[in-house]
This record gives structure tokens, C-alpha cells and sequence, in this order.
């Protein structure tokens, strides 16, 4: 959930909790005030039609106009009653109105009056119906003002987590997509709200921190591998030079020989460390039109006489297909991939190769693997100590994919190690 | 043949020179960039080999000097970088090679025999020892007159083996100069023996002498 919407929910809940309960309250008070206020008017006009009745007690037959009276009022009705009844009541009923055709809700006082020693009954009425009436809009108008809240509220919130946290997800895109390899730096942009323009400094600071630490690391293992270059190329070329020597016996011979492997172990080593620090760096940009058959098909010719050796039987079918690629990178990642196939066959195995769909599937005989098979393209993770191996080929083969895109997988079935290269 | 050999590792200059001197090259040495710019206008030599990162500047000023003093000398760029844009700059500026480092000594020798023949050979294709008579242009080998039908390994190897005259080459070199990066794959040095095998069994077989010698398991030399 997203930070705005997660202090407008409170926002929410707290304005509904409060409307709501405002409705029924005000709704209550209202119509208390609006009950007093009827009551007063009823014992108002009671007191009035007293008033007035008393101005014709020198009426002898006031009793009979009385009874015409209430037959002919609306509002009103006076009716002789025995004496001793009840105190004044006052009342709610419900009303057949004759004027408007419907059963509406009064209010009635009905008091026991006097007049010329004859009891009386009183009864006085008003119709609430138009305070059912206010009241109803009253509450309507609340929860129209609820509806017009929430929505307003809801809108608000949207428009300001576009406006206003824009910057803070330009930022976190940016985090999302920083890379410590990559040469682009973190892009402060500058927002006029303090927090997000602390938060993106510091982001900048942190990132810029890794960069630097990370290119340092870089430099260093490249610088390394320069500067092992010369070294290892003196000791080479004194072995060379030491194998002219015509006084040379069988066993320096046997042991200059080893040496010699020593040494050509160590140039590859080191220049597939090299490459590897190469492709980190970005070494390879340039890129071309590739025909990846092509390229597979000359590859597949040159280990063809090592896998003859071996009688290791290979089978090669391809389409044509052409990719954006760096022509070197495409070359060291097809070699890479047959030498690992070859070099990890047994003798008379097989090695399959299909290229289809800018998809290839390099399968190969071999017993299975005795390490964790998550660790195959990791650095220096190396099945048995062959010699010639220097356990960066696979390493080489996954850092070619990450920098181009590609993606390569590896399981075990039916006892062949199958790896999967899908070119995009 | 002369030879200049521009490098400032001392130790590495003493072992190419004491290589090539025993196939007869003279080598002259410059350590630093400015006294390769003074002997390059001086003297003339058959073959320049040029480390490109010099203590005092960029190795490939060299070569625009040379391209600007109409200067026609084979150049093998050698370089410790191995950048494929130093590469493409310096074979542009006129280099014939580019040598990376670490390197055998045999195969700089045959670098540079193909950089010389080039160089003072250009109408005359043709390789002779004794017996053997190579075509460089058609790539093919005859003995007495009669064609050796070779396969393209097995003319490599010769060509190879012709370049470092009576001197040992090793397996490792062979198969390096061979199958390149391949080479990491040959553990037991199998095909170097076979294609080796086949070679002296087709020139025994046009009449030519056995000269090429196995030495203690070490390697190879071709005698004269």
C-alpha cells in the first residue's frame, strides 16, 4: 500500500467515523428542538382559544356553539367530558389528512377546560409532517457532504501522489535501474521539497561511493593482469631460450617441460581474468551484423580434431541466423561453450549442437556433475583439477551473457549436461 | 636481416635477442621512445618490433613517424594490453602484426620471417631448403619437383617449423600457434603428434630427408 493512501485511509476513517456519527446526533437535536418548539406553539394556541372563549362566556348557548365550533374546526376539537379527567397530555398520532390525502404524523395537546362550570376537553393539533420533512434533508445533505468527502478526498490524493511523490519515484526508478557496473552515474534532479532533495543527495553520495569503490576494484584486477602480462611473458620466453641449450639432459627436459605448462597455464589465466575485466569494463561495444551459424559452424571445425581424438562423435544442425552482437564476445561465448563440452565429454561420448530459432542447445555426454550445479558459471568453480583448466571459461560465458542480454541455463538429463543460450 | 626491438622490459629484450640472434638476425635495442625515434631515422632495418606502452609515450607515435618519414620497415606491434582498438589503430598506421604478450619466442620468430618475406620478398613467393620448395601464395609444398598434397595444419606446422630452424620449439608453442585459443582443449598434445607424424611420413615419401627431430618429449627442432 502506498504511503498516501495509507494516511488518507485514517483520513477516511476518522472524517466517516465522525460524519457518522454527527448525523444521528444532529438529527436527534434538531428534531428535540423542532418537538419543543411544536409543543410551545400547541400550548400557545390552547392558551389563545381560551383567551378567546372567554369573551363569549356571556353566550348562553355557548354550549351548542362549542359543538359547532369543533365540528367545523380543522386543527382543533373541544368536546364536554365527566369531570375528573386526566391532566393536560401532549401526544404524537398518526393522522388521516384530509387535505392531502395521506396519514401524516401530529402533534396534539389535549387539556381538561372549564367553561361555565362545564368540563371540557381541549385538544389541539399540529401536523409534523413538514419537520419530517426538514429533517430529511438535513439528513440528506449530510450524506450527500459524506459522498462529495470521500470522493474529493480520493481525487485530491490521486492528483497529489502523481504531483507530489513524482519526484520521490523518478528517484526510486532511478535505484531500481542503478547498476554498480554501469557508467552512468545515479542524476540528482532537484525537486524544492526538502526531504526527497536530502533523500536524493544522499542516494547520490551512497551510489557515487559504490561506483568509485567498484571501478577501483575494477581497475585493480585489470592493472594486475597488465602487469602480470610482462612477467609472465619474460619467464616464458627464458624457458624458450632455455631449451636450446645443447647441454640440456632428459630429466631438465622432462621438468622444463612441466614448467613450460606451468607457465602456459598462468598466460591464460591471467587473460581470461583479463577478458573478464575487459568485458566489465566494456571493452567490446562495437557491435555488428553476426551470421551466429557461421561463426558456430567455424568454431565446431577447429575442436573438431580434438573431439576426433577422443572419438567423440558431434552433430551439428543449425539455421541461419543473424544477430547485433560484438563479433569477438560471440566468438569467445561459442568457444567457450564447445571447449566445456568437449573438454567435459568422455571418450566416444557425443556432443549435440542445435541452433534454431535464436536458441542453442549444446548438449554433451559426461558423468554428472559432483558440485552444485548453481555453481557452474561461478569463478574458479572447477570439476576434478585438469590441468589445462582454468575455470573462468563458464564465468567468461555467463559475464558475456549478463552484458549482452542473453540468457543461458544449464541442467543435467538423460546423462548429458545440456546448456541453453537464448540470443535477444 | 636487422632487427630493431623496441621495449622497455630489460629482461624480456635479452631473452628476444639472444633467441633471434641464433637465426642469424642482428638486433639493435631501443628502451624508450626517444631513442627509437632517433635510430628509426638513422638506420634502416628489415623488421621493427614495437612494445606500444613506452615509460616516455605512446608506442604508436613510432609508427606515424615511420608512415610520416616514408619509412617502409615491417613493424610488429607487441603489447601487453591486447586492446582490440590498439589493434585496429595500429595495423591502420601501418603495422604488419600485432603480438600479444605472454608470447613463445618461436612463434615471434615466425611472425617475423612473414613480416621480412613480405617486406624484401614481395615478387618472390617462393621458400626454399634444400629439397623443400614452398609456395607461399598457392600454399603448396613440393619436394623434387613433385607436389606434397598437405593439409592446411600440416603447411602451417612446416612453415612454422622453417621459421625456427635448428632451434627447439615446444609442444605449447606449436599448438598456440596452431589452433590459438584452441589449444587450451589439447591436454595430452595427441593431434600435435599426429599432424607432426603425418607431415614427415609425406615428405619421407616425395624423397626428402627426415630433418625434423623429436627432443625429449620436450618439442621439436627442424635440422639443417
Amino acid at each position: 500500500m502506498r504511503l498516501l493512501q495509507l494516511s488518507l485511509r485514517s483520513l477516511l476513517i476518522y472524517s466517516l467515523i465522525v460524519v457518522l456519527i454527527s448525523i444521528p446526533l444532529s438529527l436527534y437535536f434538531i428534531h428535540a428542538i423542532l418537538k419543543e418548539e411544536v409543543d410551545e406553539s400547541l400550548q400557545l394556541h390552547t392558551e389563545q382559544f381560551l383567551n378567546h372563549i372567554k369573551g363569549f362566556e356571556y353566550l348562553d348557548d355557548l354550549d351548542t356553539d362549542l359543538i359547532v365550533f369543533d365540528k367545523l374546526s380543522y386543527n382543533m376539537s373541544i368536546r364536554q367530558v365527566q369531570e375528573g379527567y386526566p391532566d393536560k397530555a401532549y401526544q404524537t398520532i398518526e393522522v388521516y389528512d384530509s387535505i392531502e390525502q395521506e396519514i401524516h404524523p401530529f402533534r396534539q395537546l389535549s387539556t381538561p377546560v372549564d367553561i361555565k362550570n362545564k368540563h371540557y376537553l381541549l385538544t389541539v393539533q399540529i401536523s409534523l409532517f413538514d419537520t419530517e420533512d426538514l429533517l430529511f434533508a438535513i439528513g440528506s445533505v449530510q450524506v450527500i457532504s459524506i459522498i462529495l468527502l470521500v470522493t474529493g478526498l480520493g481525487f485530491i490524493n490521486r492528483s497529489l501522489s502523481k504531483r507530489l511523490w513524482k519526484p520521490f519515484y523518478k528517484t526510486l526508478d532511478q535505484l531500481k535501474a542503478f547498476q554498480v557496473d554501469r557508467n552512468e552515474p545515479f542524476e540528482i534532479v532537484e525537486t524544492k521539497i526538502t526531504e526527497f532533495d536530502d533523500l536524493n543527495h544522499t542516494v547520490k553520495q551512497l551510489t557515487d561511493r559504490n561506483r568509485s569503490v567498484y571501478m577501483q576494484q575494477k581497475e585493480f584486477i585489470e592493472n594486475a593482469s597488465h602487469e602480470l602480462q610482462t612477467p609472465i611473458a619474460i619467464f616464458q620466453s627464458k624457458l624458450d631460450n632455455l631449451m636450446q641449450s645443447s647441454s640440456l639432459q632428459a630429466s631438465d627436459a622432462s621438468t622444463l617441460s612441466e614448467l613450460e605448462q606451468t607457465a602456459q597455464r598462468m598466460a591464460r589465466l591471467n587473460k581470461n581474468l583479463l577478458l573478464l575485466s575487459k568485458i566489465d569494463n566494456d571493452q567490446f561495444r562495437n557491435t555488428e551484423t553476426i551470421d551466429v551459424a557461421k561463426v558456430l559452424h567455424g568454431i565446431v571445425e577447429n575442436v573438431k580434431h580434438v573431439a576426433d581424438a577422443e572419438n567423440i562423435s558431434i552433430s551439428l544442425r543449425s539455421e541461419p541466423i543473424t544477430i547485433e552482437a560484438n563479433k569477438t564476445l560471440i566468438e569467445i561465448l561459442l568457444t567457450n561453450l564447445l571447449h566445456n563440452a568437449v573438454r567435459h565429454n568422455q571418450p566416444g561420448g557425443s556432443l549435440m549442437i542445435e541452433l534454431r530459432n535464436s536458441k542453442l542447445v549444446i548438449s554433451n555426454s559426461g558423468a554428472p556433475l559432483k558440485m552444485d550445479p548453481e555453481k557452474i558459471f561461478e569463478r574458479f568453480s572447477k570439476e576434478g583439477a585438469t590441468e589445462n583448466n582454468t575455470g573462468l571459461g563458464l564465468a567468461i560465458v555467463k559475464k558475456i551473457c549478463t552484458v549482452s542480454g542473453y540468457q543461458i541455463d544449464y541442467h543435467y538429463s538423460s546423462e548429458l549436461h545440456v546448456f541453453t543460450l537464448l540470443l535477444h | 636481416m636487422k632487427i630493431l626491438i623496441i621495449e622497455d622490459e630489460k629482461e624480456l629484450v635479452k631473452s628476444m635477442v639472444q633467441f633471434l640472434r641464433q637465426e642469424s638476425y642482428v638486433c639493435e635495442i631501443a628502451y624508450t621512445e626517444r631513442e627509437a625515434s632517433e635510430k628509426i631515422l638513422l638506420f634502416e632495418y628489415d623488421c621493427i618490433l614495437l612494445d606500444i606502452s613506452l615509460p616516455d609515450g605512446n608506442g604508436l607515435r613510432i609508427l606515424e613517424k615511420l608512415k610520416a618519414n616514408n619509412k617502409a620497415e615491417g613493424v610488429i606491434i607487441i603489447t601487453a594490453k591486447d586492446s582490440i582498438e590498439d589493434k585496429i589503430h595500429g595495423l591502420n598506421l601501418g603495422a604488419d602484426d600485432y603480438l600479444s604478450k605472454p608470447f613463445h619466442l618461436p612463434e615471434l620468430a615466425a611472425r617475423i620471417s612473414a613480416v621480412i618475406r613480405r617486406k624484401h620478398f614481395a615478387g618472390n613467393n617462393k621458400l626454399m631448403f634444400k629439397e623443400i620448395e614452398i609456395d607461399l601464395l598457392g600454399k603448396t609444398v613440393s619436394v623434387l619437383g613433385k607436389a606434397v598434397d598437405l593439409t592446411r595444419k600440416e603447411y602451417d606446422l612446416l612453415i612454422f617449423l622453417l621459421a625456427n630452424k635448428n632451434r627447439v620449439v615446444s609442444k605449447n608453442s606449436i599448438a598456440e600457434h596452431l589452433s590459438g585459443d584452441d589449444a587450451e582443449l589439447f591436454d595430452k598434445f595427441d593431434f600435435i603428434y599426429s599432424h607432426m607424424k603425418n607431415l614427415k611420413k609425406k615428405l619421407a615419401e616425395m624423397g626428402s630427408e627426415d630433418y625434423i627431430k623429436s627432443i625429449y618429449g620436450l618439442g621439436y627442432k627442424f635440422t639443417s
